[in-house]
């Protein structure tokens, strides 16, 4: 009960949080320079277009009033319209999110199925060759910047890998509508369009690849301290007494607690990435949240750019949730600690 | 283990076998070619930059077209009538004109689109604005449209071509409460050569060729168009060298040119076009208000460095670009860069002997117009000007240039024709009425300059027109109102099997793919 109290807390913690974020993303969208209407409308619009649409968008009202209508949009699920696109943008959204989440779900699987292994390989061997192969890993793929490694990929498929490709989620002769949950992995089989499902894993492979090393490093080198960290532990020493084969000691009783400081940095690392792919969605031309936020910047499209900031943020903040009730359902002792609390 | 590996060996022949056939059903002449932008919109009626038109003027087709001369030739319509005061104008359109869908192209699906273009007041519509009023376009008969003008205006018929033609019974079967406008975001209901096949709007576009155009195709012509948006120069090299690429973007650097030119595959090609790139002056601030000021600017400016070594361009002697031939005026001497004069001139302003103050803007990022705005500074300060750089990003020049006091002294800026007449680069640049817009960053102001482009507007005369014209070219460059740096060149990287580019005096008309075909 104290541990449901815990989450209701963090929740109501976190929509003072969105409510900041809002305040803070509305004022910065209104304070950049440059006219919206002008700019959506074209160079060759007349005074009494602009004009109309800057009635029509709300741009005339007091910041306040602005603000009013964007609060009570958003709680209708009305997002506004697009000037770059010219439609809704929760449609956008709704186009673009589903692509970026696949490219993080994909990189997350990558550097959780490669970074765990590695930091295991490096505690059991510690300050051995394999540790320090694996820490020279961490450390050279942590400080790659993921814009480097992706032109290094692309450049390999463009070059060497003929006929891999080098942009988009589906070679452009295939067509096909992920209308169920938009990812084209999970849709593909469902519809049981194995020809999808290849596709698309060639054409995430690389760009998720480029995303994940960085944390894929960094959860070998904290998969690797933990375990080193619960090696020490007490009860590690008495089952070491009691004479418990190293395989079984390894794997029941110390990986699983050392499990929680990695899938806690997971957390981080995936809210993170869907606002922070955009060079990687950029040279891939990969369709996602990120390199539509962007373009919305850079063209100031006030609502997409709230609306990318606010959706982020959201996600952000359900993700680390999420990954609350999972490090108390692995380690115990959090749900300890939270009915203390 | 038998079992799961035959079951393993069965799923990965599945899977090779649905690639080879995902792969293997497409189109037999492909054309894919990369975009800086995405498009923003398909729909006829809010189109208005760069890369809305490229998919329009496929998607669509107008009442007439553009031709490389820059000469109006039919399309859905096969002939016209205009009035002797050129107010009124009657097009009779082609018998077997259809619609993507098969129906045929009426005179009513021409008033449907016109009425809907002023009723939603974006894109093309401020080219009709006060021009043509709504109820002023009748149909006569089923081919037969008439378009009425509240007033003489000469450039109506070159702006023609940006009016595209919508299937009125399905976009009014399709308005629901936004008068088509969510329908025709995602839709065509149009008469082009092309159909849409699919649209990412963050990533990609594909088209393909409609084979019952009424139009007809080429030879070897163009069967898919597929564009992805990008403008990574490093992922149109990788696009490129995997095969995928066939043709680049106008927006390349050298190196990316000269690297897919040693690919072997590629030829890159230049086309004059009629965009200018000008230093625009503000002419009501200090201290440029002073023409003698101006002048000294002109004089300071190494024009041959700009267009040879900084960025790639024809001469330009007055403000109207040389493709305007039949309206240029010659007798205009271009401006030269020489800083003995320059320094005569200041000596002849209003602030000669002091330090002058002054402010030099260029779009932040761009490197080609850091390196003028250095080389400006560098002859400038020689000269005892005090020198501000001020780069800006682009959505803060539009905003600067709404006040002339907002507007820096000098400024960088690209500005070509919208329609296929030099009232698209007289009215907005230098007309009192155009103020206020990064076009107009001269404030110009000039009643006289007004009266003369009002006049051209008004005479259907195309003689007396360029003698008006000429007129305001001599002006503009007595006063030294702009200094005209170049004219643009477009350079593509296009596939050797890839022919039919011809630069059109209107905006993206060239990428009609009707005209391009296969080579190889």
């Amino acid at each position: 009960m104290e541990f449901l109290a815990f989450l209701v807390r963090r929740l109501l913690w976190s929509l003072l949080v969105l409510f900041g974020l809002s305040v803070i993303i509305f004022t910065i969208a209104r304070v950049v320079p440059g006219d919206p209407a002008r700019m959506a409308l074209g160079p060759t619009a007349s005074a009494d277009q602009v004009l109309a649409l800057q009635e029509r968008l709300g741009l005339n009202l007091p910041l306040y009033e602005q603000y009013v209508r964007f609060i009570s949009g958003l709680f209708q699920g009305d997002l506004g319209l697009s000037l770059l696109t010219q439609r809704a943008v929760s449609l956008d959204i709704a186009a673009a999110f589903p692509a970026t989440l696949e490219l993080v779900l994909v990189t997350i699987l990558l550097a959780f199925a490669f970074g765990v292994p590695l930091g295991v390989v490096a505690a059991h061997w510690k300050d051995r060759w394999p540790d320090n192969l694996v820490r020279a890993i961490a450390i050279v793929s942590a400080v790659m910047p993921s814009f480097l490694i992706a032109l290094l990929l692309q450049l390999l498929a463009g070059y060497v890998l003929k006929g891999f490709p080098t942009t988009g989620r589906l070679p452009m002769g295939l067509e096909f509508n992920a209308d169920i949950t938009g990812l084209l992995l999970i849709d593909g089989l469902l519809r049981g369009r194995l020809d999808v499902v290849a596709e698309a894993a060639r054409h995430v492979i690389f760009p998720a690849t480029a995303l994940a090393l960085a944390t894929m490093g960094q959860i070998a080198r904290i998969t690797r301290a933990s375990m080193i960290d619960v090696s020490r532990q007490d009860y590690m020493e008495a089952s070491r007494a009691f004479g418990v084969p190293s395989f079984l000691r390894m794997f029941k009783y110390q990986l699983r607690p050392s499990f929680v400081p990695p899938l806690t940095i997971l957390g981080l690392e995936f809210a993170s990435l869907i606002g922070g792919a955009f060079v990687v969605e950029l040279i891939f031309a990969w369709p996602g949240m990120a390199a539509y936020g962007l373009r919305a910047i850079t063209q100031k499209d006030l609502n997409a750019i709230m609306a990318v900031v606010m959706v982020s943020g959201l996600f952000f903040v359900i993700v680390n949730l999420l990954i609350d009730i999972l490090v108390g359902i692995v380690d115990p002792r959090i749900r300890i600690r939270g009915k203390r609390a | 283990m038998k079992a799961k590996f035959l079951t393993a060996t069965a799923a990965t022949a599945l899977l090779a076998g649905a690639i080879t056939t995902a792969t293997g059903a497409v189109a037999q002449n492909i054309v894919t070619m990369n975009t800086v932008q995405i498009f923003g919109s398909i729909d006829p009626a809010k189109i208005s930059d760069y890369t809305d038109y490229m998919a329009a003027v496929n998607l669509y087709d107008g009442l007439i077209t553009v031709a490389p001369d820059g000469s109006l030739i039919p399309r859905l319509a096969e002939s016209w009538t205009v009035s002797d005061d050129a107010t009124e104008v009657v097009f009779t359109l082609r018998a077997d004109a259809t619609f993507a869908d098969g129906s045929p192209v009426e005179a009513k699906d021409v008033v449907y689109t016109f009425e809907r273009l002023l009723r939603l007041n974006q894109g093309p519509s401020n080219l009709f604005a006060g021009i043509v009023a709504p109820g002023a376009v009748e149909a006569i008969d089923d081919k037969t449209v008439k378009f009425t003008l509240s007033q003489t205006f000469s450039p109506f018929m070159a702006t023609m071509p940006a009016l595209m033609i919508v299937n009125a019974d399905l976009v009014e079967a399709n308005a629901g409460d936004d008068d088509a406008q969510s329908y025709l975001a995602q839709n065509v209901a149009g008469a082009g050569a092309y159909d849409l096949v699919t649209w990412d709007r963050g990533a990609r576009m594909v088209i393909r060729r409609n084979t019952d155009y009424y139009g007809g195709f080429p030879e070897n012509a163009i069967d898919e168009v597929r564009w992805v948006v990008t403008n990574d120069e490093a992922t149109v090299r990788a696009m490129a060298a995997s095969g995928e690429l066939t043709m680049t973007s106008q927006y390349q650097s050298t190196e990316t040119y000269d690297a897919l030119a040693a690919m072997g595959r590629f030829r890159v090609e230049s086309f004059a076009t009629p965009t200018a790139f000008y230093m625009k002056l503000n002419n009501q601030t200090a201290p440029t208000d002073d023409v003698h000021i101006r002048r000294a600017i002109a004089y300071a400016t190494d024009f041959d460095t700009i267009r040879e070594v900084l960025f790639p361009g024809e001469p330009m002697n007055t403000v109207l670009p040389g493709s305007f031939s039949a309206f240029l005026n010659t007798d205009v001497v271009a401006p030269t860069y020489d800083l003995e004069k320059a320094a005569a001139e200041i000596a002849l302003s209003a602030y000669a002997g002091q330090q002058i103050p002054i402010t030099l803007s260029y779009v932040a990022g761009t490197q080609f117009e850091e390196d003028i705005s250095l080389l400006m500074q560098a002859n400038l300060e020689s000269l005892g000007f005090v020198v501000t750089q001020q780069p800006e990003p682009w959505n803060r020049v539009t905003e600067l240039a709404a006040t002339v006091e907002g507007t820096p002294n000098l400024n960088q800026i690209f500005y070509g024709p919208t329609y296929p007449s030099p009232d698209s680069m007289f009215f907005p640049q230098y007309h009192s009425n155009g103020a206020g817009t990064w076009i107009s960053m001269d404030w110009a102001a000039s009643p006289e300059v007004d009266a003369l482009i009002d006049a051209a507007r008004a005479t259907g005369d195309t003689e007396a027109q360029a003698a008006l014209y000429r007129d305001v070219q001599q002006i503009l460059a007595d006063q030294q109102v702009t200094i005209p740096l170049l004219s643009q060149l477009q350079m593509h990287a296009i596939d050797q099997c890839l022919q039919g580019m011809e630069m059109v005096p209107m905006m993206s008309f060239e990428f009609d793919f009707r005209k391009f075909h296969w080579d190889c």
